[in-house]
Protein backbone atom coordinates (compact mmCIF):
# COMPACT_ATOMS: atom_id res chain seq x y z
CA UNK A 1 0.00 0.00 0.00
CA UNK A 2 2.73 2.47 0.72
CA UNK A 3 4.02 1.82 -2.49
CA UNK A 4 1.14 2.93 -4.23
CA UNK A 5 1.61 6.29 -2.75
CA UNK A 6 4.15 7.55 -4.28
CA UNK A 7 3.71 6.01 -7.46
CA UNK A 8 0.04 7.66 -7.33
CA UNK A 9 2.17 10.78 -6.31
CA UNK A 10 3.87 10.74 -9.69
CA UNK A 11 1.57 9.76 -11.64
CA UNK A 12 -0.56 12.80 -10.59
CA UNK A 13 1.99 15.45 -11.34
CA UNK A 14 3.42 14.13 -13.96
CA UNK A 15 -0.41 14.23 -15.25
CA UNK A 16 -0.28 17.61 -13.64
CA UNK A 17 2.89 18.49 -15.78
CA UNK A 18 1.37 17.53 -18.77
CA UNK A 19 -1.79 19.05 -18.57
CA UNK A 20 0.00 22.23 -17.18
CA UNK A 21 2.06 21.79 -20.78
CA UNK A 22 -0.73 21.49 -22.72
CA UNK A 23 -2.26 24.58 -21.34
CA UNK A 24 0.62 26.31 -21.42
CA UNK A 25 0.72 25.63 -25.15
CA UNK A 26 -2.57 26.49 -25.89
CA UNK A 27 -2.06 29.61 -23.82
CA UNK A 28 0.99 30.83 -25.83
CA UNK A 29 -0.85 30.30 -29.13
CA UNK A 30 -3.82 32.23 -27.66
CA UNK A 31 -1.05 35.13 -27.01
CA UNK A 32 0.01 34.78 -30.41
CA UNK A 33 -2.76 34.94 -32.22
CA UNK A 34 -3.55 37.78 -29.53
CA UNK A 35 -0.78 39.74 -30.18
CA UNK A 36 -0.97 39.21 -34.07
CA UNK A 37 -4.96 40.77 -33.80
CA UNK A 38 -3.66 43.61 -31.40
CA UNK A 39 -1.05 44.65 -34.01
CA UNK A 40 -3.58 44.44 -36.71
CA UNK A 41 -5.53 46.65 -34.30
CA UNK A 42 -3.01 48.91 -33.81
CA UNK A 43 -2.51 49.14 -37.20
CA UNK A 44 -5.99 49.70 -38.59
CA UNK A 45 -5.85 52.48 -35.26
CA UNK A 46 -2.86 54.15 -36.82
CA UNK A 47 -4.17 53.80 -40.19
CA UNK A 48 -7.60 55.70 -39.32
CA UNK A 49 -5.45 57.99 -37.59
CA UNK A 50 -3.55 58.91 -40.37
CA UNK A 51 -6.48 58.43 -42.67
CA UNK A 52 -8.06 61.61 -40.18
CA UNK A 53 -5.11 63.23 -40.45
CA UNK A 54 -5.25 63.20 -43.94
CA UNK A 55 -8.77 64.19 -43.77
CA UNK A 56 -7.97 67.44 -42.31
CA UNK A 57 -4.68 68.44 -43.35
CA UNK A 58 -5.05 68.24 -47.15
CA UNK A 59 -8.59 66.89 -48.43
CA UNK A 60 -10.46 69.34 -46.18
CA UNK A 61 -7.98 72.31 -47.59
CA UNK A 62 -8.52 71.10 -50.90
CA UNK A 63 -11.89 70.95 -50.95
CA UNK A 64 -12.25 74.66 -49.75
CA UNK A 65 -9.91 75.98 -52.47
CA UNK A 66 -11.42 74.43 -55.08
CA UNK A 67 -15.29 73.63 -54.02
CA UNK A 68 -17.79 71.16 -56.21
CA UNK A 69 -14.48 70.08 -57.73
CA UNK A 70 -12.82 66.13 -57.62
CA UNK A 71 -8.94 66.49 -57.31
CA UNK A 72 -6.61 63.83 -58.10
CA UNK A 73 -4.64 63.18 -55.21
CA UNK A 74 -7.10 64.05 -52.40
CA UNK A 75 -8.87 60.90 -51.99
CA UNK A 76 -8.23 58.66 -49.24
CA UNK A 77 -4.81 57.54 -48.17
CA UNK A 78 -6.09 54.04 -47.83
CA UNK A 79 -7.93 52.16 -50.33
CA UNK A 80 -9.37 49.43 -47.67
CA UNK A 81 -10.79 52.18 -45.55
CA UNK A 82 -13.06 53.23 -48.85
CA UNK A 83 -15.88 50.49 -47.86
CA UNK A 84 -15.80 50.45 -44.23
CA UNK A 85 -18.32 52.41 -41.97
CA UNK A 86 -15.65 54.84 -41.07
CA UNK A 87 -14.94 55.20 -44.67
CA UNK A 88 -18.31 56.00 -45.27
CA UNK A 89 -18.40 58.27 -42.19
CA UNK A 90 -14.88 60.57 -43.37
CA UNK A 91 -16.88 60.84 -47.00
CA UNK A 92 -19.88 62.07 -45.34
CA UNK A 93 -18.26 64.36 -43.43
CA UNK A 94 -16.49 65.75 -46.75
CA UNK A 95 -19.89 65.90 -48.17
CA UNK A 96 -21.19 68.15 -45.32
CA UNK A 97 -18.31 70.50 -45.28
CA UNK A 98 -17.92 70.83 -48.59
CA UNK A 99 -22.18 71.55 -48.76
CA UNK A 100 -21.26 74.11 -45.91
CA UNK A 101 -18.42 75.86 -47.41
CA UNK A 102 -20.46 76.09 -50.96
CA UNK A 103 -23.18 77.58 -49.05
CA UNK A 104 -20.99 80.16 -46.78
CA UNK A 105 -19.60 80.98 -50.06
CA UNK A 106 -22.77 81.94 -51.84
CA UNK A 107 -23.66 83.70 -49.65
CA UNK A 108 -20.54 85.71 -49.35
CA UNK A 109 -20.10 86.28 -52.82
CA UNK A 110 -24.11 87.11 -52.91
CA UNK A 111 -23.48 89.76 -50.11
CA UNK A 112 -20.28 91.01 -51.77
CA UNK A 113 -21.93 91.41 -55.25
CA UNK A 114 -25.18 93.38 -53.95
CA UNK A 115 -23.21 95.28 -51.89
CA UNK A 116 -20.35 96.34 -54.56
CA UNK A 117 -23.67 96.42 -57.20
CA UNK A 118 -25.02 99.28 -54.84
CA UNK A 119 -21.89 101.41 -54.15
CA UNK A 120 -21.06 100.85 -57.97
CA UNK A 121 -24.52 102.04 -59.08
CA UNK A 122 -24.16 105.52 -57.09
CA UNK A 123 -20.43 105.71 -57.67
CA UNK A 124 -21.76 105.37 -61.51
CA UNK A 125 -24.24 107.96 -61.15
CA UNK A 126 -21.69 110.71 -59.68
CA UNK A 127 -19.17 109.53 -62.31
CA UNK A 128 -22.02 110.03 -65.21
CA UNK A 129 -23.04 113.39 -63.35
CA UNK A 130 -19.43 114.74 -63.74
CA UNK A 131 -19.39 114.10 -67.31
CA UNK A 132 -22.49 115.95 -67.99
CA UNK A 133 -20.94 119.25 -65.98
CA UNK A 134 -17.62 118.36 -67.22
CA UNK A 135 -19.45 118.80 -70.57
CA UNK A 136 -21.18 121.58 -69.91
CA UNK A 137 -18.06 122.98 -68.90
CA UNK A 138 -16.06 122.75 -71.85
CA UNK A 139 -19.39 124.47 -73.92
CA UNK A 140 -19.27 127.30 -71.68
CA UNK A 141 -15.28 128.20 -71.62
CA UNK A 142 -13.42 129.08 -74.99
CA UNK A 143 -10.36 129.28 -73.54
CA UNK A 144 -7.62 126.55 -74.62
CA UNK A 145 -5.70 126.62 -71.24
CA UNK A 146 -9.19 125.86 -69.17
CA UNK A 147 -10.29 123.28 -72.02
CA UNK A 148 -6.56 121.51 -71.81
CA UNK A 149 -7.65 120.97 -68.11
CA UNK A 150 -10.71 120.21 -68.60
CA UNK A 151 -9.93 117.23 -71.04
CA UNK A 152 -7.93 115.79 -68.73
CA UNK A 153 -10.52 116.27 -65.79
CA UNK A 154 -12.85 114.52 -68.82
CA UNK A 155 -10.33 111.63 -69.28
CA UNK A 156 -9.84 110.38 -66.29
CA UNK A 157 -13.47 110.10 -65.42
CA UNK A 158 -14.22 108.45 -68.59
CA UNK A 159 -11.76 105.72 -66.75
CA UNK A 160 -13.04 105.89 -63.42
CA UNK A 161 -16.71 105.69 -64.98
CA UNK A 162 -15.30 102.62 -66.92
CA UNK A 163 -14.15 101.42 -63.82
CA UNK A 164 -17.23 101.36 -61.78
CA UNK A 165 -19.40 99.89 -64.81
CA UNK A 166 -17.06 96.91 -65.26
CA UNK A 167 -17.13 96.12 -61.54
CA UNK A 168 -21.28 96.76 -61.59
CA UNK A 169 -21.47 94.50 -64.97
CA UNK A 170 -19.61 91.60 -63.03
CA UNK A 171 -22.25 92.02 -59.84
CA UNK A 172 -25.04 91.09 -62.24
CA UNK A 173 -25.80 94.60 -63.39
CA UNK A 174 -26.58 96.13 -66.13
CA UNK A 175 -24.19 98.05 -68.65
CA UNK A 176 -26.22 101.04 -66.91
CA UNK A 177 -26.33 103.49 -70.01
CA UNK A 178 -28.80 103.57 -72.97
CA UNK A 179 -27.41 104.84 -76.12
CA UNK A 180 -28.57 105.70 -79.54
CA UNK A 181 -27.74 103.11 -82.34
CA UNK A 182 -24.14 104.24 -83.50
CA UNK A 183 -21.62 103.59 -86.02
CA UNK A 184 -19.65 101.01 -85.27
CA UNK A 185 -16.77 102.96 -85.37
CA UNK A 186 -18.01 105.49 -83.21
CA UNK A 187 -18.78 102.99 -80.74
CA UNK A 188 -14.63 101.94 -81.13
CA UNK A 189 -13.44 105.26 -80.77
CA UNK A 190 -15.98 105.85 -77.58
CA UNK A 191 -14.08 102.44 -76.20
CA UNK A 192 -10.87 104.64 -76.87
CA UNK A 193 -12.26 107.25 -74.78
CA UNK A 194 -12.20 105.21 -71.80
CA UNK A 195 -8.55 103.77 -72.11
CA UNK A 196 -5.38 105.61 -70.36
CA UNK A 197 -3.91 105.37 -73.43
CA UNK A 198 -6.26 106.59 -76.14
CA UNK A 199 -3.15 108.14 -78.22
CA UNK A 200 -1.88 104.92 -78.72
CA UNK A 201 -5.01 103.69 -80.43
CA UNK A 202 -4.63 103.65 -84.35
CA UNK A 203 -8.22 102.55 -86.05
CA UNK A 204 -8.30 101.60 -89.29
CA UNK A 205 -11.25 100.45 -92.16
CA UNK A 206 -14.23 101.88 -93.06
CA UNK A 207 -17.94 100.05 -92.76
CA UNK A 208 -21.08 101.66 -93.09
CA UNK A 209 -22.52 99.46 -90.33
CA UNK A 210 -24.28 100.60 -86.99
CA UNK A 211 -24.39 98.59 -83.39
CA UNK A 212 -27.82 97.99 -82.37
CA UNK A 213 -28.51 100.54 -79.72
CA UNK A 214 -29.09 98.09 -76.95
CA UNK A 215 -25.79 96.27 -77.25
CA UNK A 216 -24.04 100.17 -77.85
CA UNK A 217 -22.79 100.47 -74.37
CA UNK A 218 -21.79 96.93 -73.75
CA UNK A 219 -19.38 96.75 -76.81
CA UNK A 220 -17.91 100.08 -76.01
CA UNK A 221 -17.65 98.65 -72.35
CA UNK A 222 -16.04 94.97 -73.96
CA UNK A 223 -13.36 96.75 -76.71
CA UNK A 224 -12.48 99.26 -74.11
CA UNK A 225 -11.23 96.34 -72.23
CA UNK A 226 -9.45 94.44 -75.10
CA UNK A 227 -7.92 97.76 -75.64
CA UNK A 228 -7.45 98.44 -72.25
CA UNK A 229 -5.31 95.06 -71.76
CA UNK A 230 -3.83 95.52 -75.40
CA UNK A 231 -2.41 99.45 -74.35
CA UNK A 232 -1.04 97.95 -70.81
CA UNK A 233 0.66 95.48 -72.12
CA UNK A 234 2.85 96.59 -74.60
CA UNK A 235 5.32 99.16 -74.63
CA UNK A 236 4.62 102.71 -74.24
CA UNK A 237 5.92 103.49 -78.00
CA UNK A 238 4.07 101.53 -79.32
CA UNK A 239 0.52 101.59 -80.96
CA UNK A 240 -2.62 99.59 -80.75
CA UNK A 241 -3.62 98.35 -84.27
CA UNK A 242 -7.68 98.21 -84.36
CA UNK A 243 -9.11 96.89 -87.68
CA UNK A 244 -12.87 97.23 -88.13
CA UNK A 245 -14.48 95.34 -91.31
CA UNK A 246 -17.39 93.24 -91.65
CA UNK A 247 -17.81 89.61 -91.96
CA UNK A 248 -20.08 87.39 -93.46
CA UNK A 249 -22.02 86.90 -90.42
CA UNK A 250 -21.32 90.48 -88.69
CA UNK A 251 -18.62 92.48 -88.23
CA UNK A 252 -15.63 92.10 -86.26
CA UNK A 253 -13.23 94.75 -84.37
CA UNK A 254 -9.41 93.14 -84.32
CA UNK A 255 -6.70 94.23 -82.01
CA UNK A 256 -3.30 93.84 -82.24
CA UNK A 257 -0.80 94.73 -79.98
CA UNK A 258 3.07 94.48 -80.23
CA UNK A 259 3.20 93.42 -76.53
CA UNK A 260 3.96 90.68 -74.36
CA UNK A 261 1.47 88.14 -75.18
CA UNK A 262 0.54 85.62 -73.32
CA UNK A 263 1.46 81.75 -72.62
CA UNK A 264 -0.36 78.84 -72.82
CA UNK A 265 -2.16 78.89 -69.20
CA UNK A 266 -3.12 82.75 -69.55
CA UNK A 267 -4.58 82.16 -73.14
CA UNK A 268 -6.38 78.86 -71.11
CA UNK A 269 -8.02 81.25 -68.56
CA UNK A 270 -8.36 83.71 -70.96
CA UNK A 271 -10.63 81.51 -73.03
CA UNK A 272 -12.57 80.16 -69.88
CA UNK A 273 -13.06 83.41 -68.83
CA UNK A 274 -14.36 84.93 -72.42
CA UNK A 275 -16.65 82.06 -72.42
CA UNK A 276 -18.76 83.54 -69.95
CA UNK A 277 -19.37 80.04 -68.49
CA UNK A 278 -19.92 79.68 -64.54
CA UNK A 279 -20.20 81.95 -62.09
CA UNK A 280 -17.41 84.99 -61.84
CA UNK A 281 -16.30 84.43 -58.29
CA UNK A 282 -15.60 88.30 -57.20
CA UNK A 283 -14.02 87.36 -53.94
CA UNK A 284 -11.22 85.21 -55.72
CA UNK A 285 -10.15 87.96 -58.29
CA UNK A 286 -6.55 88.23 -58.14
CA UNK A 287 -4.92 90.79 -56.08
CA UNK A 288 -4.82 93.76 -57.60
CA UNK A 289 -8.07 92.14 -59.30
CA UNK A 290 -8.24 91.62 -63.02
CA UNK A 291 -11.49 91.52 -63.95
CA UNK A 292 -11.19 92.53 -67.81
CA UNK A 293 -11.92 89.17 -69.28
CA UNK A 294 -14.50 87.92 -66.48
CA UNK A 295 -16.36 91.14 -67.42
CA UNK A 296 -16.24 91.04 -71.34
CA UNK A 297 -16.96 87.18 -70.68
CA UNK A 298 -20.00 88.52 -68.86
CA UNK A 299 -20.91 90.88 -71.68
CA UNK A 300 -20.80 88.08 -74.61
CA UNK A 301 -23.07 85.55 -72.79
CA UNK A 302 -25.41 88.31 -72.17
CA UNK A 303 -25.87 90.17 -75.29
CA UNK A 304 -24.72 87.10 -78.13
CA UNK A 305 -21.24 88.63 -79.11
CA UNK A 306 -17.88 86.81 -79.08
CA UNK A 307 -14.62 87.42 -77.77
CA UNK A 308 -11.13 85.52 -78.49
CA UNK A 309 -7.51 86.13 -77.96
CA UNK A 310 -6.02 82.63 -78.89
CA UNK A 311 -4.12 84.20 -82.20
CA UNK A 312 -0.32 85.58 -82.02
CA UNK A 313 -0.06 89.17 -83.48
CA UNK A 314 1.65 89.88 -86.47
CA UNK A 315 3.35 92.40 -84.37
CA UNK A 316 4.45 89.45 -81.55
CA UNK A 317 1.74 90.78 -78.98
CA UNK A 318 -1.76 89.25 -78.84
CA UNK A 319 -4.84 90.00 -81.57
CA UNK A 320 -8.08 90.34 -79.71
CA UNK A 321 -10.70 89.77 -82.05
CA UNK A 322 -14.47 90.48 -80.89
CA UNK A 323 -16.99 89.10 -83.21
CA UNK A 324 -20.68 90.98 -83.63
CA UNK A 325 -23.48 89.23 -85.03
CA UNK A 326 -25.85 90.34 -87.30
CA UNK A 327 -28.16 90.47 -84.68
CA UNK A 328 -26.59 93.29 -82.78
CA UNK A 329 -26.20 95.40 -86.08
CA UNK A 330 -27.71 97.36 -88.47
CA UNK A 331 -27.28 99.05 -91.99
CA UNK A 332 -25.85 102.66 -91.33
CA UNK A 333 -28.43 105.22 -93.19
CA UNK A 334 -26.35 107.50 -95.32
CA UNK A 335 -27.05 110.83 -95.06
CA UNK A 336 -28.30 113.40 -97.44
CA UNK A 337 -25.38 114.81 -99.07
CA UNK A 338 -26.43 118.37 -99.26
CA UNK A 339 -26.59 119.41 -103.33
CA UNK A 340 -23.58 120.56 -104.10
CA UNK A 341 -23.39 124.41 -105.25
CA UNK A 342 -21.69 125.77 -107.90
CA UNK A 343 -18.84 128.32 -107.01
CA UNK A 344 -17.84 129.81 -109.86
CA UNK A 345 -19.08 133.26 -111.10
CA UNK A 346 -22.23 133.19 -113.22
CA UNK A 347 -21.83 135.38 -116.24
CA UNK A 348 -24.02 138.56 -115.60
CA UNK A 349 -26.86 137.81 -118.05
CA UNK A 350 -29.70 139.33 -116.00
CA UNK A 351 -30.29 142.41 -114.96
CA UNK A 352 -28.51 143.14 -111.63
CA UNK A 353 -30.89 142.54 -108.76
CA UNK A 354 -30.42 145.32 -106.14
CA UNK A 355 -31.36 143.37 -103.30
CA UNK A 356 -29.19 139.97 -102.77
CA UNK A 357 -30.98 137.18 -103.38
CA UNK A 358 -30.66 134.95 -100.50
CA UNK A 359 -32.93 131.76 -100.51
CA UNK A 360 -34.74 131.73 -97.27
CA UNK A 361 -35.17 128.34 -95.60
CA UNK A 362 -37.96 126.98 -94.88
CA UNK A 363 -37.96 125.91 -90.88
CA UNK A 364 -36.84 122.24 -91.26
CA UNK A 365 -37.31 120.65 -87.81
CA UNK A 366 -37.19 122.12 -84.41
CA UNK A 367 -33.99 121.53 -81.88
CA UNK A 368 -34.58 120.21 -78.78
CA UNK A 369 -35.66 123.17 -76.71
CA UNK A 370 -38.43 123.90 -79.68
CA UNK A 371 -37.51 126.77 -81.32
CA UNK A 372 -37.03 126.23 -84.91
CA UNK A 373 -33.72 125.26 -86.77
CA UNK A 374 -31.90 127.78 -88.90
CA UNK A 375 -30.92 126.69 -92.39
CA UNK A 376 -28.07 127.27 -93.57
CA UNK A 377 -28.38 131.04 -96.64
CA UNK A 378 -26.69 129.83 -99.23
CA UNK A 379 -26.08 132.73 -102.01
CA UNK A 380 -28.36 131.94 -105.13
CA UNK A 381 -25.25 131.78 -108.02
CA UNK A 382 -27.45 129.81 -110.21
CA UNK A 383 -26.84 131.00 -113.97
CA UNK A 384 -30.65 131.37 -114.60
CA UNK A 385 -32.73 132.26 -111.69
CA UNK A 386 -36.69 131.18 -111.32
CA UNK A 387 -39.03 133.57 -112.67
CA UNK A 388 -40.80 134.84 -109.72
CA UNK A 389 -44.21 135.99 -109.70
CA UNK A 390 -44.63 139.81 -111.34
CA UNK A 391 -46.11 140.76 -107.63
CA UNK A 392 -43.24 139.86 -105.80
CA UNK A 393 -40.53 140.99 -108.76
CA UNK A 394 -42.32 144.15 -108.25
CA UNK A 395 -41.84 144.10 -104.87
CA UNK A 396 -38.29 143.22 -104.63
CA UNK A 397 -37.69 145.49 -107.28
CA UNK A 398 -37.76 148.31 -105.72
CA UNK A 399 -35.41 151.10 -104.35
CA UNK A 400 -35.28 152.47 -101.24
CA UNK A 401 -36.60 155.38 -102.93
CA UNK A 402 -39.13 153.76 -103.58
CA UNK A 403 -39.77 152.47 -100.84
CA UNK A 404 -39.76 155.49 -98.74
CA UNK A 405 -42.52 157.65 -101.52
CA UNK A 406 -45.01 154.56 -100.73
CA UNK A 407 -44.66 154.87 -97.23
CA UNK A 408 -44.21 158.62 -97.03
CA UNK A 409 -48.05 158.56 -99.09
CA UNK A 410 -49.26 155.56 -96.55
CA UNK A 411 -48.58 158.08 -93.75
CA UNK A 412 -49.84 160.72 -95.22
CA UNK A 413 -52.79 159.41 -96.53
CA UNK A 414 -53.91 157.70 -92.97
CA UNK A 415 -52.68 161.66 -91.49
CA UNK A 416 -55.07 163.38 -93.28
CA UNK A 417 -57.90 160.91 -92.82
CA UNK A 418 -57.38 161.48 -88.97
CA UNK A 419 -57.79 165.02 -89.85
CA UNK A 420 -60.88 165.64 -91.49
CA UNK A 421 -61.91 162.95 -88.65
CA UNK A 422 -61.09 165.42 -86.36
CA UNK A 423 -62.21 168.69 -88.60
CA UNK A 424 -65.44 166.52 -88.23
CA UNK A 425 -65.93 166.21 -84.82
CA UNK A 426 -64.84 169.63 -84.00
CA UNK A 427 -67.82 170.77 -86.25
CA UNK A 428 -69.55 168.87 -84.12
CA UNK A 429 -68.19 171.09 -80.93
CA UNK A 430 -68.68 174.34 -83.09
CA UNK A 431 -72.78 173.34 -82.54
CA UNK A 432 -72.39 172.98 -78.96
CA UNK A 433 -69.32 175.96 -78.03
CA UNK A 434 -69.08 178.32 -80.73
CA UNK A 435 -65.75 179.97 -79.06
CA UNK A 436 -63.84 176.59 -78.67
CA UNK A 437 -64.87 175.67 -82.42
CA UNK A 438 -62.84 178.75 -83.40
CA UNK A 439 -59.70 178.24 -81.82
CA UNK A 440 -59.98 174.30 -82.99
CA UNK A 441 -60.90 175.37 -86.91
CA UNK A 442 -57.44 177.54 -86.41
CA UNK A 443 -55.13 174.81 -85.64
CA UNK A 444 -56.90 171.76 -87.89
CA UNK A 445 -56.50 172.94 -91.52
CA UNK A 446 -53.05 173.27 -90.99
CA UNK A 447 -52.28 169.94 -91.22
CA UNK A 448 -53.60 169.26 -94.31
CA UNK A 449 -51.61 171.86 -95.49
CA UNK A 450 -48.44 170.81 -94.24
CA UNK A 451 -49.68 167.51 -95.65
CA UNK A 452 -49.31 168.56 -99.35
CA UNK A 453 -46.58 170.56 -98.69
CA UNK A 454 -44.33 167.73 -97.52
CA UNK A 455 -42.37 166.88 -100.49
CA UNK A 456 -41.52 163.71 -102.61
CA UNK A 457 -39.14 161.46 -100.77
CA UNK B 1 -40.23 127.62 -72.12
CA UNK B 2 -39.67 124.29 -71.57
CA UNK B 3 -36.76 122.71 -69.74
CA UNK B 4 -33.85 121.53 -71.78
CA UNK B 5 -33.00 118.06 -71.92
CA UNK B 6 -30.34 116.68 -70.35
CA UNK B 7 -28.12 115.77 -73.39
CA UNK B 8 -27.10 112.24 -73.35
CA UNK B 9 -23.14 111.97 -73.04
CA UNK B 10 -21.09 112.13 -76.26
CA UNK B 11 -19.67 108.69 -76.96
CA UNK B 12 -16.67 109.92 -78.44
CA UNK B 13 -15.50 112.42 -76.24
CA UNK B 14 -13.30 115.52 -76.97
CA UNK B 15 -10.02 114.65 -75.97
CA UNK B 16 -9.71 111.62 -78.69
CA UNK B 17 -11.61 114.00 -81.19
CA UNK B 18 -8.71 116.90 -80.82
CA UNK B 19 -6.24 113.90 -79.64
CA UNK B 20 -5.63 115.15 -76.62
CA UNK B 21 -4.66 118.69 -77.90
CA UNK B 22 -6.98 122.23 -76.32
CA UNK B 23 -4.63 124.62 -78.17
CA UNK B 24 -5.68 125.26 -81.74
CA UNK B 25 -2.57 126.33 -83.86
CA UNK B 26 -3.54 129.83 -84.95
CA UNK B 27 -5.87 132.31 -82.83
CA UNK B 28 -7.36 134.43 -85.56
CA UNK B 29 -10.74 132.19 -85.55
CA UNK B 30 -13.75 133.33 -83.30
CA UNK B 31 -17.50 132.17 -83.60
CA UNK B 32 -18.37 134.25 -86.33
CA UNK B 33 -15.15 133.44 -88.79
CA UNK B 34 -16.64 132.07 -91.69
CA UNK B 35 -15.36 128.79 -93.24
CA UNK B 36 -14.78 127.96 -97.09
CA UNK B 37 -14.25 124.12 -97.86
CA UNK B 38 -11.62 123.47 -100.74
CA UNK B 39 -12.88 121.39 -103.25
CA UNK B 40 -10.04 120.04 -104.45
CA UNK B 41 -8.33 117.90 -101.58
CA UNK B 42 -8.95 114.47 -100.60
CA UNK B 43 -10.58 113.42 -97.43
CA UNK B 44 -8.46 110.90 -96.82
CA UNK B 45 -6.23 110.75 -93.71
CA UNK B 46 -9.05 113.08 -91.98
CA UNK B 47 -10.89 111.37 -88.77
CA UNK B 48 -14.46 111.79 -89.10
CA UNK B 49 -14.77 114.72 -87.24
CA UNK B 50 -13.26 117.00 -89.89
CA UNK B 51 -14.57 115.19 -92.65
CA UNK B 52 -17.84 116.20 -91.26
CA UNK B 53 -16.69 119.74 -91.02
CA UNK B 54 -15.74 119.74 -94.82
CA UNK B 55 -19.31 118.06 -95.56
CA UNK B 56 -20.55 120.91 -93.94
CA UNK B 57 -18.91 123.55 -95.32
CA UNK B 58 -18.74 122.21 -98.92
CA UNK B 59 -22.33 123.21 -99.93
CA UNK B 60 -21.32 127.18 -99.09
CA UNK B 61 -20.07 128.96 -96.61
CA UNK B 62 -20.83 128.14 -92.58
CA UNK B 63 -19.16 130.79 -89.59
CA UNK B 64 -17.34 128.48 -87.25
CA UNK B 65 -20.34 128.85 -84.56
CA UNK B 66 -22.66 126.63 -86.33
CA UNK B 67 -20.11 124.16 -87.32
CA UNK B 68 -19.59 123.74 -83.93
CA UNK B 69 -23.53 123.49 -83.14
CA UNK B 70 -23.61 120.83 -86.15
CA UNK B 71 -20.99 118.83 -85.06
CA UNK B 72 -22.54 119.13 -81.64
CA UNK B 73 -18.86 119.76 -80.03
CA UNK B 74 -17.56 122.74 -78.13
CA UNK B 75 -16.58 125.66 -79.61
CA UNK B 76 -13.03 125.65 -78.34
CA UNK B 77 -12.51 122.26 -79.83
CA UNK B 78 -13.69 122.91 -82.95
CA UNK B 79 -11.36 125.17 -83.15
CA UNK B 80 -8.38 123.01 -82.61
CA UNK B 81 -10.24 121.05 -85.31
CA UNK B 82 -10.38 123.95 -87.74
CA UNK B 83 -7.45 125.07 -86.99
CA UNK B 84 -5.83 121.75 -88.40
CA UNK B 85 -7.91 122.12 -91.32
CA UNK B 86 -6.48 124.93 -92.16
CA UNK B 87 -3.14 124.13 -91.77
CA UNK B 88 -3.70 121.45 -94.25
CA UNK B 89 -5.19 123.56 -96.92
CA UNK B 90 -8.46 121.81 -96.26
CA UNK B 91 -10.19 125.04 -94.98
CA UNK B 92 -10.11 128.67 -95.67
CA UNK B 93 -10.91 131.36 -93.83
CA UNK B 94 -13.16 134.69 -94.30
CA UNK B 95 -13.47 137.77 -92.29
CA UNK B 96 -17.38 137.79 -91.44
CA UNK B 97 -19.56 139.56 -93.76
CA UNK B 98 -20.16 143.49 -92.34
CA UNK B 99 -23.22 144.28 -90.77
CA UNK B 100 -25.93 145.63 -93.58
CA UNK B 101 -24.96 149.43 -94.27
CA UNK B 102 -26.95 152.10 -91.96
CA UNK B 103 -30.13 153.63 -94.20
CA UNK B 104 -29.85 156.68 -95.24
CA UNK B 105 -30.11 159.65 -93.87
CA UNK B 106 -32.61 161.49 -95.82
CA UNK B 107 -35.42 158.69 -95.27
CA UNK B 108 -34.28 158.48 -91.68
CA UNK B 109 -35.29 162.39 -91.29
CA UNK B 110 -38.18 161.87 -93.36
CA UNK B 111 -39.31 159.54 -91.09
CA UNK B 112 -38.21 161.36 -87.97
CA UNK B 113 -40.37 164.44 -89.54
CA UNK B 114 -43.26 162.30 -90.03
CA UNK B 115 -43.53 160.95 -86.80
CA UNK B 116 -42.96 164.37 -84.98
CA UNK B 117 -46.05 165.97 -87.11
CA UNK B 118 -48.27 162.85 -86.08
CA UNK B 119 -47.32 163.22 -82.42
Amino acid sequence: MTDQIPQAVTWALASALFVTAVLLLRQQGITRRQRRKNAGLADEVRAREEELRHLVLVRLPALADHPGQDLPGVGPLDTRLAGTEFGKGLDEVLTRFSGAVAHAQARADQSAKAALKASMRSIQALANEQQVSISEMQDRHDDPDVLRDLLEVDHTNAQFGRRAQAIAVLCGSWPGRQRSTSPLLEVVRGATSRIRDYRRIRINGQVDIAVESRAVEPVVLAVAELLDNAARHSQPNTTVEVTVQSVHNGACVVIDDAGVGMDGQAVDRATRLLAGRGEVDVTRLADPPQFGFAVIGVLARRYGFSVSVDTRSPYGGVRAVAFLPTALLTQLEPAAPEPAIDLTPVPDTTEPSPRPAVTEGTAEGTTDGGLPKRRRRTPRRTAAPEPEPAGTAEVSGRTPEENARIMGAFARGTRFGRAAGRILDEDEYVNADAAEADASTDTAPSAPHENEGTPHA
Amino acid sequence: MTPRRRPEGRLVRSYVVTDGRAHPTRNTLDLVTLLIAATDLPLTGLNPEKRRVMELCRPGALSLAEVAGHLQLPVSVTKVLVADLMDSGHIVTRAPIPAARPSDARILQEVLDGLRARL
